[in-house]
C-alpha cells in the first residue's frame, strides 16, 4: 500500500499530510507538521513524554498509526498557549519549579489538561493516578503534582461562577 | 519489519476479508505498536479495529457484552460495570487504558492481561467471526490456545457477578501502573450471600494472573474452599493449595518465580479478606 494523505484537526486546524504506512501519529506531529513539544522517548507506550490528546482524551502518540485517528481532533502542547500566553497549567509549572529538564514536561501538561477538563478540583491522589503513565527522571514528581494542584486552583479562582455551577 | 499497509476496516465482515490476507490484529496498538516501532514486528501489515464498530459496552439483563475494541477506560466509565473499576485500575495508566483494549488484553503475554484474568473468573464468552461466520467460544479455549487462522475475536459476553460474589487483588511492585506478581480474581457465592464470615463457600471461581504463562483456574483452591467458611486459614489452606497444583510461573524483572509461588497463597487469602489500610 503506498503512502496516503490523512487529514487530522490538530489544534482546531484541519492539517493535510503524507504518512508512509505505520507512521504514528507523534512522527506525524513531529515530522510532517513540525508539531515538537511531543517527545520521543521510549517508543513503547511506557514513559508517557509524547501524550496528545485525541478527541480530548490522553493517548500516546507514539502507539498511534496515524491512519487509524484519520478525521480525529488532536490537541497538543502548542495548541494549549492561548493567543501565545500561557494558560494555567503552563504558568503553575513555570511558578512551582515543576520542570526540570523538560523532556516529560509536555505529556505531564497534557494529561493536566485532560485531568482538569474532566474534574476542575482533582484531589492530590487523582492527579498522582493521572500521570502514572508519565515518566520524570529528574525525579521532579513533587512539584509537578503541586503545580497541577495550583493550576487547578487558578483555573477555578477565574472561573468562579463555572464552579458555583458544577456545585 | 517494516509495515507496508494499515487497514483500518469499517465492520467485522471487513476485518475478518482483511484478515484473511495476513497480517496483525491491532485493537488499540499497545502491544503491537511497541514491536513495530523497535522493529521487531514479524509482519508487514496491520489490521486496526479502531473503526470496526466493535467498541459498543452494554450491561443489561444481568449480562455484559463488550466489544472487543472497547477501550478499558470505556468498560471502566459504564455504570453497569462498576465492579471491575478496581480491577481495571490496576491496569497500565489512565493514558494506556484510553488505547489498550479489551480483545487486545485476551493477547498480552503475562505479566499483564489482568482483564482477561478477571474475564476467566468471570466464565466469559468470546464470540469470534472467521471465514466460516461467526461462532462462541469459553473465554478459558480462546486463553488457553488462541484463535484459529483467520478468524478475530469481535466480543465478549460475561453474566454479571451477583451484588458481594465479585473479588480481586493484585500484587504490584508499585500503587499503579505495574504488572503482575500476583493477579486474583474470583467469583464466589457463600451461603449467607458474604454479609459475615460464618457463610460457607457455595460455588468459587478463582483465576489467577501472573503465575503461568497464561491466566490459569486455581482449581484445587476452587475445590478447596467448597463448603467452608472463609476464614484467613482456609483461605490460606486454599492458597498453599494453588500454588502446588494450579500454577506454572516464571522469573522476569517484577519478581521470580519463587517469590510468586511463595506469596500466592497471601494475596488470595487477601483479595477475600483485604488488609486493612491506614
Amino acid at each position: 500500500m503506498p503512502s496516503q494523505i490523512v487529514s487530522l484537526v490538530v489544534n482546531g486546524e484541519r492539517r493535510e499530510f503524507i504518512a508512509v504506512p505505520g507512521a504514528t501519529l507523534l512522527a506525524s506531529l513531529r515530522e510532517s507538521l513540525g508539531l515538537t513539544a511531543a517527545k520521543r522517548g521510549c517508543a513503547q507506550g511506557a514513559c508517557g513524554t509524547c501524550t496528545v490528546l485525541v478527541d480530548g482524551r490522553p493517548e500516546v502518540a507514539c502507539l498511534v498509526a496515524v491512519e487509524t485517528v484519520a478525521g480525529r481532533e488532536v490537541r497538543t502542547l502548542e495548541g494549549v498557549a492561548a493567543g501565545g500566553e500561557l494558560d494555567e497549567v503552563q504558568s503553575a509549572f513555570v511558578d512551582c519549579f515543576a520542570t526540570q529538564c523538560g523532556f516529560c514536561t509536555a505529556g505531564m501538561i497534557m494529561v493536566a489538561e485532560a485531568l482538569l477538563e474532566r474534574d476542575p478540583d482533582p484531589s492530590e491522589e487523582d492527579v498522582v493516578e493521572a500521570i502514572s503513565g508519565n515518566v520524570c527522571r529528574c525525579t521532579g514528581y513533587r512539584p509537578i503534582v503541586i503545580a497541577i494542584l495550583e493550576a487547578a486552583r487558578r483555573r477555578r479562582a477565574k472561573s468562579p461562577q463555572e464552579e458555583a455551577v458544577a456545585r | 519489519m517494516v509495515i507496508q499497509a494499515v487497514h483500518v476496516p469499517e465492520s467485522a465482515e471487513a476485518v475478518v476479508t482483511c484478515s484473511a490476507r495476513g497480517g496483525w490484529i491491532m485493537g488499540g496498538g499497545t502491544v503491537v505498536m511497541p514491536l513495530v516501532n523497535s522493529g521487531a514486528a514479524s509482519v508487514t501489515e496491520l489490521i486496526s479495529l479502531r473503526r470496526a464498530g466493535l467498541d459498543g459496552v452494554e450491561a443489561r439483563d444481568g449480562v455484559a457484552r463488550i466489544g472487543a475494541a472497547a477501550t478499558l477506560a470505556a468498560v471502566g466509565e459504564h455504570p453497569g460495570l462498576a465492579f471491575l473499576r478496581p480491577a481495571l485500575r490496576t491496569i497500565g495508566s489512565p493514558t494506556i487504558r484510553n488505547q489498550a483494549t479489551v480483545g487486545g488484553n485476551l493477547f498480552v503475554a503475562q505479566p499483564y492481561g489482568d482483564l482477561a484474568v478477571c474475564l476467566l473468573a468471570l466464565d466469559a464468552t468470546c464470540e469470534i467471526a472467521g471465514p466460516d461466520g461467526r461462532r462462541d467460544a469459553p473465554v478459558a479455549d480462546v486463553l488457553g490456545s488462541g484463535v484459529g487462522s483467520g478468524e478475530v475475536v469481535v466480543a465478549v459476553r460475561a453474566t454479571l457477578p451477583e451484588p458481594g460474589t465479585w473479588y480481586y487483588h493484585k500484587a504490584m511492585r508499585r500503587r499503579l501502573n505495574s504488572a503482575a506478581i500476583v493477579t486474583v480474581a474470583s467469583v464466589t457465592r457463600t451461603s449467607d450471600g458474604g454479609v459475615t464470615s460464618d457463610g460457607v463457600v457455595a460455588s468459587a471461581a478463582i483465576a489467577l494472573g501472573g503465575v503461568a504463562p497464561r491466566p490459569v483456574r486455581a482449581v484445587s483452591a476452587e475445590r478447596l474452599l467448597r463448603g467452608r467458611p472463609l476464614t484467613p486459614e482456609v483461605l490460606t489452606e486454599a492458597g498453599e493449595a494453588a500454588a502446588r497444583g494450579d500454577i506454572d510461573p516464571f522469573d522476569d524483572a517484577y519478581a521470580s518465580a519463587w517469590y510468586r509461588r511463595r506469596v500466592l497463597p497471601v494475596h488470595l487469602r487477601r483479595a477475600f479478606i483485604p488488609p486493612v489500610v491506614r
